[in-house]
């Protein structure tokens, strides 16, 4: 413990020693930030974290969404989904980047589990999955905006193929009619 | 007069409140629900349409879970998941 306490190591009495925590943040970016832009936020923060001893066990994005009420004048959003291990140092470090760049309007960490021993948790990020984490993903009211239009064409070939059943049946009465005995 | 008043007639749960009725608002089976902020198609369901969250005893859950779907909603909304008004 006290050598611990030397190090600088101890954040909590409360936690076991050679122990972390589990972190989840959420960040939420605006919608016009850029593929480059998202990396750059990416490196910055993988850089706050692990010159603190901690370590990043996933990232993930969740795409551009719409938001549920207007944050910073968006209605929509870039969701990026963090998992890390490490001490609350790392939180507020990682906050204060967060609150100094000026993409980000939103984020929201949870502490997850307490007393997590490191070894116990692989998973490291790797360039595939950093890579994948910088697509902002489809505009959603360009997803609306597609969908209303294949509706719009589904139902007017629906109303195109009633139509020609109702002449093909209005035809069968007409032969009906006038067949010869 | 209100219902619960007039329903009192026949003297059954004199000195005594009704006992609580306990009514299923959404249909789906409830008893090994995960709840989790990050699902807030799940969430959404225990909303009114007004965005307020719906009562255990109308929603159907036990004591625990609705403590978890109270908690979950209000970090849905803090991430704009989940709106805090609507309508």
């Amino acid at each position: 413990m006290a050598k611990a306490v030397a190090a600088g190591r101890v954040l909590s009495q409360r936690n076991k020693l050679g122990t972390q925590r589990e972190y989840e943040s959420v960040t939420i970016l605006r919608p016009e930030t850029s593929k480059s832009e998202i990396a750059d936020v990416i490196t910055r923060m993988r850089e706050v974290i692990s010159s603190r001893g901690a370590r990043l066990t996933k990232i993930d994005s969740w795409g551009m969404r719409v938001l549920a009420f207007p944050i910073a004048h968006c209605r929509k959003g870039i969701y990026l989904y963090w998992r890390y291990l490490g001490g609350s140092d790392v939180v507020a470090e990682f906050e204060r980047n967060m609150r100094l760049n000026d993409k980000i309007i939103r984020f929201y960490t949870i502490l997850i589990d307490e007393d997590v021993d490191p070894e116990a948790r692989p998973g490291e990020v790797t360039d595939d999955l950093l890579e994948a984490a910088t697509d902002p993903g489809p505009d959603p009211d360009e997803l609306a905006r597609q969908a209303a239009a294949e509706e719009e064409v589904r139902q007017r070939e629906q109303e195109q193929t009633r139509r020609e059943r109702e002449e093909l049946e209005g035809e069968e009465e007409f032969n009906a009619e006038n067949e010869v005995p | 007069m209100r219902d619960g008043d007039r329903d009192r007639g026949d003297r059954d749960f004199k000195g005594d409140r009704e006992p609580r009725m306990r009514r299923r608002f959404n249909a789906g089976d409830t008893r090994e629900l995960v709840i989790d902020y990050k699902n807030p198609q799940l969430l959404k369901n225990f909303l009114t349409d007004r965005g307020k969250i719906v009562p255990a005893r109308i929603s159907g859950l036990t004591a625990r879970q609705q403590r978890q779907l109270t908690h979950a909603i209000k970090r849905a909304r803090m991430l704009a998941l989940l709106p805090f008004t609507s309508g």
